[in-house]
């Protein structure tokens, strides 16, 4: 019964071939051209993702100034940086970044949908959406950062923020110690997603 | 308030067992053929040729097809695979193409 789905031994080539003749076919119908699927994609590739949240906190880094102004209108600073059109539109417009301290740590929630800045984040990933998820992150951040391996000392103080349609937030984690030397461009090699996110901190390696 | 539809598409698949691969927040294609079924996926839904809606319940009925065909063995897991086979079925019910043009294509 399996038989019928059983791949055959050439299948990367094959459907690289199904792809071809029906990427052709609608060429030839003038559905398409051969440039729409790079159109399309170019919006993820280049212009709308984590590597736009990177560069912002890694600024944040070397400029301690401009981390002042990130935190107080985060728009209007990421307004001066060369970053994509578009990153002040649509979801972007409502961005607000809160910045990690030796004292306080962010974490970033949407309780009510999956609300998430996600030209400076790129896509969600699949446990932001799930309801535990989020009902936990706000009554236990500690224990549920716990579990991300993010044990925080006591000392630490915890802020959820809830992002929602008004407000999309986003975390400057700590500079790593031992990043003295870097560059810009090696640093923001160093920020991910998830340091954005709260749910980890930013490393040297 | 989405006024860009490639995000409207990604995230409306976000968190289901039809959500694309990603690596750190970036969308991820293993090969060239599947970043072409993607991307030719949300140009034609974008243009309206058919709503990314039933796009998706075909992708989803299309993984459930195949995951009751492979209830132990996952080995031969191919999220585009999928996807592929869902963009067939999609363009053939648009009316789009039929699938006679399609086996002609591919035989050439």
């Amino acid at each position: 019964m399996i038989d019928r789905f059983q791949y055959r031994e050439d299948r990367e080539a094959y459907s690289a071939a199904r792809v071809k003749a029906l990427e052709a076919l609608l060429i030839k119908k003038g559905i398409i051209t051969d440039k729409t699927v790079d159109t399309v994609l170019d919006f993820f590739e280049t212009k709308m993702g984590p590597f736009n949240g990177a560069k912002i906190v890694a600024r944040a880094w070397v400029d301690p100034s401009f981390k002042d102004r990130l935190v107080a209108d985060t728009p209007a600073a990421i307004a001066e940086l060369n970053l994509p059109e578009g990153m002040a539109g649509a979801e972007g417009e409502h961005m607000r970044a809160v910045a990690n301290s030796p004292n306080v740590h962010n974490l970033i929630i949407c309780t009510l949908c999956s609300c998430y800045p996600w030209p400076v984040l790129g896509l969600p990933p699949y446990w932001y959406k799930d309801p535990t998820f989020r009902s936990r992150a706000a009554r236990e951040p500690r224990a549920v950062l716990n579990e991300f391996g993010l044990p925080v000392p006591e000392a630490i103080e915890i802020k959820v923020w809830d992002s929602s349609a008004q407000i999309r937030w986003f975390v400057v984690p700590e500079r790593p110690v031992g990043t003295e030397g870097m560059t810009e461009a090696e640093l923001e090699a160093l920020v991910t997603p998830e340091a954005m996110m709260g749910v980890a901190i930013a490393k040297a390696a | 308030m989405l006024t860009q539809f490639e995000h409207f598409a990604i995230t409306e698949m976000m968190g289901k067992t039809d959500n694309p691969p990603r690596a750190n927040g970036s969308l991820c294609f293993g090969s060239e053929w599947e970043r072409s079924s993607f991307g030719m996926a949300l140009a034609l839904a974008k243009n309206g040729f058919f709503e990314w809606d039933d796009f998706r319940d075909e992708l989803i009925w299309t993984i459930k097809d195949w995951e009751d065909a492979h209830p132990v063995d996952r080995s031969t897991w191919n999220y585009y695979d999928q996807f592929l086979a869902a963009l067939e079925k999609a363009v053939v019910k648009a009316g789009i193409i039929d699938l006679e043009e399609i086996r002609a294509a591919l035989a050439a």
